[in-house]
């Protein structure tokens, strides 16, 4: 009896998988994703590029749920945030893991920066990666930056005013920027507005095909972590070239260095 | 997977390619760039603004009556600004609607001071200009209404109206009573009684309201409009 | 590029013939992505989302009183990633200087930041001690933001109360 359920569901469920294989392919593109081979030294230290991607999921899982009740008016943009932290349920854990993930998302950034800059990372062929992943840090920064008013509290209001006079000094440009940030020439219902628009809409819809393109490029070049990864295939290497060194010095001892030395008299001679 | 089909490109399909991209690219970038810029266009080219450009109320001469010498006062003063939420309109309008029956507004923070008289100029890095004492004009404690014109005009003379916006990165600056400077708590800019640039890194001294008035009765009257250069018109940062 | 099946497959020939094109092909030891490395980045992530749901009720996220433009007595301070950035511009005051500071030197460093994969080509050096040059200025970056950081935090905490 128990045999026959097995046999019974083991065919069920090669029957789906064949059925979605042929439809979609989907199953030879899982194995390749999840069968990779990856460097098993530094295992760790690629962990920081994941936790960013998943810091980054979590923001946009948690902004969806906060913009159910937030209101990005003037008048009710505190109010809302407010009943967001102390009525609704579980509120204060959805915009805590929001504001927190955000924080520690800056801190992976850095990190994952970092590591890729000290082991060599960009260099060919992945310096379109390291180009896509600065675009990703300066929408990030973005985000963070429009993000804070929207709470419309003091922090984040003066915060906001103080970056927005600071693109006022750009060269050549200033008073379009803090115009264009405020939404005409004041701090009002407009900038809000904007920031609203920007935070919500365009920067998560510019961050996400380079959140896939940076995925893909580090898919098609690999990881790169650093010579230590690789330690054993340079040892090995450069056992080969030294013995491959000694190898000539000891066959050609006599007629070779006589040679060389005429060619050398004769490169002296023109 | 099939063989690629590189057909070649008739003069014709390029043509089309370029009319009809030209066509949808101009519907899809103008409108929108123009959408997302027009606050840009109305206040910068048009050189419209989003605040109300009357008279507003800051002090009565009760206030100036008690403001001392030598230590500036602040006022909040409402400017009504009209912008995206078209209350005016919609009040025109629809005058028994429940929507916006109130102006929105923006509050500033005015400080009010008696002027200290300039004795020296302050040179680039002296550390500002070195002040006297300031002074009340006698008039304010002597009538409580009915001022003349050159009463008036004296009074308003007398008067510092500064912004609390600092001139560096707009954080609200107080006044130190001990130290006698108003200090940005952002970046340590200092500025005189007279809002004259003391120290740290703001470019200028704190912005003034050229459009001040006292009336008859003594009360100040101020619209919103600062002391910005025009030449550096398009760099000068904008008092938020 | 061609695929391999990584199944029992992971080590490929053992009498591959190192050579400085291939030495970087292929790293001494390798895993499957699935499970080694996902259970790892697992572990990383559930660690961080552990931490926020904590801190959201131990350090709940600020909400001060409601913006007001009228204010005398607040006190604006970034969030602690612009630290660095904000206590630069302590240094670029007056006119000339403050644009210089607060939008040339950020917008020269974050071009620099893109060029760096052309600004650092030296192949085959990856370790950070066979690129010394590189290693320095990232390290002095490090340390420049890491002090400026400490400067702001250390002026936030020493500022006069009126």
């Amino acid at each position: 009896m128990i045999g026959r359920m097995r046999s019974q569901t083991e065919e069920a469920s090669k029957f789906i998988v064949d059925w979605m294989e042929h439809r979609t392919g989907i199953v030879t593109q899982l194995e390749h994703f999840l069968y990779e081979p990856v460097p098993k030294r530094g295992a760790w230290v690629y962990t920081l590029g994941s936790a960013v991607l998943g810091l980054i999921v979590v923001q946009f899982l948690t902004g969806i749920l906060l913009l159910f009740y937030y209101v990005p008016s003037t008048d009710h943009a505190w109010n809302s945030v407010n009943y967001i932290m102390n009525e609704a349920y579980f509120g204060q854990l959805v915009r805590g893991i929001h504001y927190w993930s955000a924080n520690f998302l800056l801190a992976m950034i850095g990190l994952h920066m970092a590591q890729v800059f000290f082991a060599g990372g960009y260099k060919a062929p992945r310096e379109l990666n390291w180009v896509v992943g600065v675009v990703l840090l300066l929408l990030v920064i973005g985000l963070a930056f429009t993000g804070y008013l929207l709470r419309w509290d003091q922090d984040g209001f003066w915060a906001s005013v103080v970056g927005m006079k600071i693109g006022s000094y750009s060269p050549f440009v200033g008073g379009y920027v803090i115009n264009f940030l405020l939404g005409g020439d004041v701090a009002g219902p407009a900038t809000l507005s904007r920031f609203f628009a920007l935070h919500v809409w365009l920067l998560p819809a510019a961050i996400a095909p380079f959140i896939g393109i940076h995925l893909y490029l580090l898919r098609r070049h690999g990881v790169f972590g650093s010579e230590f990864e690789y330690s054993e295939r340079l040892a090995k290497l450069h056992e080969r070239q030294r013995l491959e060194e000694y190898a000539g010095y000891e066959l050609d001892d006599d007629d070779e260095d006589e040679a060389e030395r005429n060619g050398r008299s004769n490169g002296r001679g023109e | 997977m099939a063989e690629l089909q590189k057909d070649p490109i008739t003069r014709g399909d390029f043509l089309g390619f370029g009319i009809l991209g030209a066509i949808s690219g101009a519907i899809l970038t103008i409108p929108p760039v123009a959408f997302v810029l027009s606050p840009v266009i109305k206040t910068n080219v048009l050189g419209q603004t989003d605040i109300d450009q009357g008279w507003q109320r800051v002090a009565t001469i009760k206030d100036l009556k008690e403001l001392k010498p030598g230590t500036p006062d602040v006022f909040e003063v409402e400017f009504p600004i009209e912008q995206v939420y078209s209350d005016k309109e919609i009040q025109e309008k629809f005058p028994d609607s429940q929507k916006s029956q109130s102006d929105f507004t923006v509050r500033h923070a005015v400080w009010i001071s008696w002027k200290a008289p300039v004795k020296q100029q302050g040179t680039q890095g002296s550390g500002g200009d070195i002040l006297g004492e300031p002074e009340k004009p006698a008039i304010v404690d002597q009538k409580s209404s009915g001022f003349t014109q050159s009463e008036r005009d004296e009074i308003r003379g007398q008067l510092n109206i500064l912004s609390n916006s600092c001139a560096h990165l707009g954080c609200p600056v107080r006044w130190f009573p001990d130290k006698h400077e108003f200090l940005c708590p952002c970046h340590g800019g200092l500025y005189d009684i007279n809002g004259g640039y003391v120290g740290g890194p703001p470019p200028r001294g704190m912005y003034n309201y050229t459009q001040a008035e006292v009336r008859e009765d003594g009360t100040l009257y101020i619209k919103h409009g600062y002391d910005i250069e025009p030449g550096l018109n398009k760099q000068q940062p904008y008092v938020v | 590029m061609v695929y391999v099946p990584a199944a029992g497959k992971s080590k490929p020939v053992e009498e591959e013939v190192i050579t400085e094109e291939n030495v970087y092909d292929r790293p001494d030891e390798t895993m499957g992505f699935f499970p080694g490395q996902v259970l790892k980045d697992t572990y990383v992530f559930t660690f961080l989302i552990i931490a926020c749901a904590v801190l959201s009720y131990a350090a709940p996220a600020p909400l001060t009183a409601p913006a007001d433009t009228a204010t005398v007595e607040y006190v604006p301070r970034p969030e602690w990633f612009f630290f660095f950035y904000e206590q630069m511009l302590m240094f670029f005051p007056g006119y000339a200087l403050v644009s210089f500071g607060a939008v040339v030197v950020p917008t020269i460093f974050i071009v620099l930041l893109f060029a760096v994969p052309w600004l650092d080509r030296s192949p085959q050096h990856y370790s950070a001690i066979s690129r010394p040059f590189a290693t320095v200025i990232g390290i002095l970056v490090v340390v420049i933001v890491v002090l400026n950081m400490l400067m702001a935090v250390s002026r936030i905490m020493n500022f006069p109360t009126a």
